[in-house]
């Protein structure tokens, strides 16, 4: 089995509250089993009596998990409690047992996998479905492409293998990673600049475990936008909210931070920690298409955390919780692609 | 539970519940039920690894409100169903199990910082709140509960006062129940009562003191108003290696007469000081006794109160001085070995046998718990520590530490073996001048113990249970009290 590769998660992780505090989905349902200590000591469960795999209630509750990662970024040894969860439900979907609801959202991932290309040049700019609800953040990027001067072309379309891999869909994930990094390179890019972290996140490290070669430079927008050189008007005061894939996944990437300073931005802390996950959601990828309440209850709980509700500007890396704040809260939230282009 | 599933009563029960809480706040799922089956107790931890099935409570309730928890506890009542509170579910005691079924009253819900009184320095929050969030909130006003325990992540405040709670700075700013203002709480019947605003009167007993501590068996407690503390300008600490641990013991029970108000000492036994300064600091040491103190507030007075203290240390008891690092590296350690994979777990049986004596005492109730368990059950370590520290004596936080191949296989005869070790040290404690527990509570696991402690004194806390809590719906089988 999947899990079996993270036995030190289920040891450890199933006898040890310490992280209990930064389960955002636990902080908004209030229950126990919405806990990394109790998921996986149900997973603990299954490896002793495999029937409950087919339990509706214990797999209704691994797909509840936001999968932020932040419990793993917490622990003193970063025991894997995340991935524990995804590699259950790989085999979950392994074994049939997917829900019908989780087969719908795959069978929709999976029907999305082509791109359209438009433009050309060494660097491509992914836009990805979130990416294009916002509406506004391709703009944005593209008001500081023109105003550095660099031509390049965009490729958009669907699921390029993260949320599928999320859902347990292995296989089928790596399948889409392939075609699309296919496309991207037959675009002629060398490199690839993504906002949706989650992208970024598939395509780093991903990939890598796929055994994908990625033969492009793959940049978050903010990494991509510091090389810009850009010259900037101070932001003045904001309030970043962390990305869990650029935090929690890959080590606390320092490009926002970086950007933010370079855009002059006077940062204040947000809520009461920079611990806690502050993105509605952002690992789960579809969490809105799983339990659109429980995003609902996310937003609310950040919001209930601002300074000035009304008047706070709250920036974040990741489209996807910018849909989602702007969805259920009268939150200001921009990107920082947002944020970069109103400096100019 | 009372009443079967598969009869209809279980359904117009769950209807009253909804009715009370809300369709999405009451839970009857196989996982809601399982993760509310198991705390942080060594026996339903041990029982579930053998494959067995924990006790599940029927009805998982999440009250939004004293008013929603006043409702359940008249449904409760009128059908006599247990209801356990529970909080984080971190307790080592068994104390929020759902061990007779019924309801569990997850009160994670009721979870709101209602604000901070700058003038008076109190906060007051429902009690579902998990203390690192509060501390959290009352740190972005610059100001601190200064109850610090290492289950501080997953606790709720209320699990603190129903347990009596301490943090590592208690020596300074007590337990939870030295902290505590006025509470609100609704008793078993469901009324919704307010103890005194304040702490210190000539008003009646103290209607307070009574709750704090009740486990859940005589009421669940809603809302408290606690002491703050405006974060400390300065704080140090300082550490020494004593030559045994008597000499030690000696020490610190001197620097708290001198009532230079340390705001944490500890002392680790010689056997603990071994592997603890291997661990902290990569020292190796074959004998002495580690201690390590420190001091906060005002610059200048921690000033004066270290150098008071170095005094004490140095001149009249000959410690080897560790510096400000050797005590610096336990303050930013404190939780450190609380995480896995440095914290005692199964497949090992382990236990931590805390209790409080005087300086008198204390020794004593050391050395009797520990010759107790060495001569009985060879097998087990014995270690110890003292973490929390009074004006008159200070507490032990001893642990006993089966490895996982010296553990019966069989649940029934691991869980008979744990009990034993607990009877018979807990037994040395009370007959050497302790008690059962320090800070963790009696629960499940040591409430056959309260008539020896109590003695002629039990029928009255009996009687006060039975007054409040006539059809015993409350936490049954918890705190001594009876079963259903």
């Amino acid at each position: 089995m999947n899990i079996d590769k993270y036995t030190d998660a289920i040891k450890n992780c199933r006898f040890c509250f310490m992280c209990r505090h930064l389960s955002a989905i636990g902080n908004v349902t209030f229950t126990e089993a919405d806990t990394p200590r109790v998921r996986a000591s149900m997973i603990y469960g299954v490896t002793m009596h495999p029937e409950k795999i087919s339990d509706r209630d214990f797999i209704d509750t691994l797909y509840r998990s936001d999968l932020s990662r932040c419990c793993c970024y917490h622990c003193v040894n970063h025991y894997d409690e995340n991935s524990l969860n995804i590699a259950m439900r790989t085999d979950i979907v392994a074994a049939g047992l997917a829900p019908d609801y989780i087969r719908a959202i795959a069978a929709e991932l999976k029907a999305a996998d082509s791109w359209d290309v438009a433009g050309k040049g060494d660097v491509f700019y992914f836009a990805d479905p979130y990416t294009t609800e916002a509406g506004t953040v391709q703009p944005a990027f593209d008001a500081l492409m023109k105003k550095a001067g660099v031509a390049y072309g965009v490729i958009s379309g669907g699921c390029i293998g993260r949320a599928l891999k999320v859902l347990g869909y292995a296989a089928e994930a790596k399948a889409a990673a392939e075609k699309f990094v296919a496309a991207v390179k037959a675009a002629g890019a060398k490199t690839l600049v993504v906002s949706n972290p989650a992208a970024y996140e598939l395509l780093k490290n991903d990939c890598a475990e796929f055994g994908i070669e990625v033969p492009f430079t793959v940049m978050h927008t903010s990494e991509y936008i510091i090389s810009l050189g850009l010259k900037f008007n101070a932001v003045g005061k904001v309030y970043y909210l962390e990305s869990d894939y650029l935090k929690n996944y890959n080590d606390n990437l320092a490009y926002p931070a970086e950007l933010l300073a370079a855009l002059g931005a006077e940062r204040k802390p947000f809520g009461t920690n920079n611990e806690e996950s502050y993105t509605c959601g952002e690992g789960a990828v579809v969490l809105p298409k799983i339990n659109e309440n429980l995003v609902r209850k996310l937003a609310e709980y950040i919001a209930d955390r601002a300074d000035d509700p009304a008047n706070d500007l709250i920036v974040v890396a990741s489209p996807y919780t910018k849909i989602c704040l702007s969805k259920y809260t009268a939150l200001k939230v921009v990107t920082l692609e947002e944020l970069a282009a109103s400096a100019l | 539970m009372l009443v079967p599933k598969d009869n209809y009563m279980y359904e117009m029960i769950r209807t009253e519940l909804i009715d009370a809480v809300g369709q999405e706040y009451v839970s009857t799922s196989d996982a809601d039920k399982f993760g509310h089956s198991v705390d942080y107790y060594w026996i339903p931890e041990m029982w579930h690894d053998r494959g067995k099935e924990t006790p599940k409570p029927d009805f998982v309730v999440h009250p939004g409100s004293s008013e929603e928890v006043s409702k359940v506890m008249k449904i409760a009542n009128n059908y006599k169903i247990p209801v356990t509170p529970w909080g984080g579910g971190s307790g080592s005691q068994g104390g929020a199990l759902p061990v007779y079924g019924g309801i569990i009253l997850d009160m994670k819900r009721m979870n709101k910082f209602i604000g901070i009184d700058k003038e008076s320095l109190t906060v007051t929050c429902q009690t579902g709140i998990i203390a690192r969030h509060l501390e959290w909130r009352c740190n972005k006003e610059g100001y601190s509960t200064m109850h610090l325990p290492a289950s501080i992540a997953c606790a709720t405040i209320g699990g603190f006062l129903a347990h009596r709670g301490t943090g590592v700075l208690s020596t300074k700013y007590g337990k939870i129940e030295d902290m505590v203002m006025s509470l609100e709480v609704v008793t078993p019947t469901g009324d919704i009562i307010r103890t005194l605003p304040v702490p210190r009167h000539a008003s009646g007993p103290d209607l307070t003191m009574l709750f704090l501590g009740s486990e859940g068996t005589l009421g669940v407690i809603t809302e408290v108003t606690l002491k703050v503390h405006p974060e400390p300008e300065a704080r140090e600490f300082r550490a020494y290696i004593f030559k045994d641990f008597h000499t030690a013991m000696s020490a610190g029970a001197e620097l708290m007469r001198s009532r230079l108000q340390p705001c944490a000492v500890r002392l680790y036994d010689e056997e603990e000081t071994i592997h603890h300064v291997r661990k902290v600091f990569g020292m190796e040491l074959d004998q002495g006794a580690y201690l390590v103190f420190g001091f906060d507030g005002a610059k200048d007075i921690v000033e004066c109160q270290m150098r008071r203290a170095r005094e004490i240390m140095e001149e009249k008891y000959h410690g080897k001085d560790l510096g400000s690092k050797g005590g610096d590296l336990w303050w930013e350690n404190k939780y450190k070995f609380f995480y896995p994979p440095y914290m005692f777990h199964i497949p090992q049986a382990f236990g931590t046998l805390d209790t409080v004596a005087t300086f008198a005492n204390i020794e004593n109730v050391y050395w009797a718990m520990k010759k107790v368990v060495n001569e009985n059950f060879p097998e087990a370590r014995f270690i110890g520590h003292f973490s929390h520290w009074y004006e008159w004596g200070c507490m032990l936080y001893a642990r006993f530490i089966f490895e996982g191949d010296k553990v019966p296989a069989d649940p029934a005869e691991a869980a008979q073996l744990y009990n034993r070790v607990w009877d018979m040290a807990i037994r040395a404690a009370i007959a050497n001048g302790g008690v059962i527990n320090e800070h963790h509570g009696v629960g499940l696991k040591l409430g056959r113990l309260m008539k020896e402690l109590y003695g002629p004194a039990m029928p009255v806390l009996e009687g006060i249970k039975k007054q409040l809590d006539p059809n015993n719906i409350m936490n049954p089988g918890k705190l001594g009290f009876k079963g259903v």
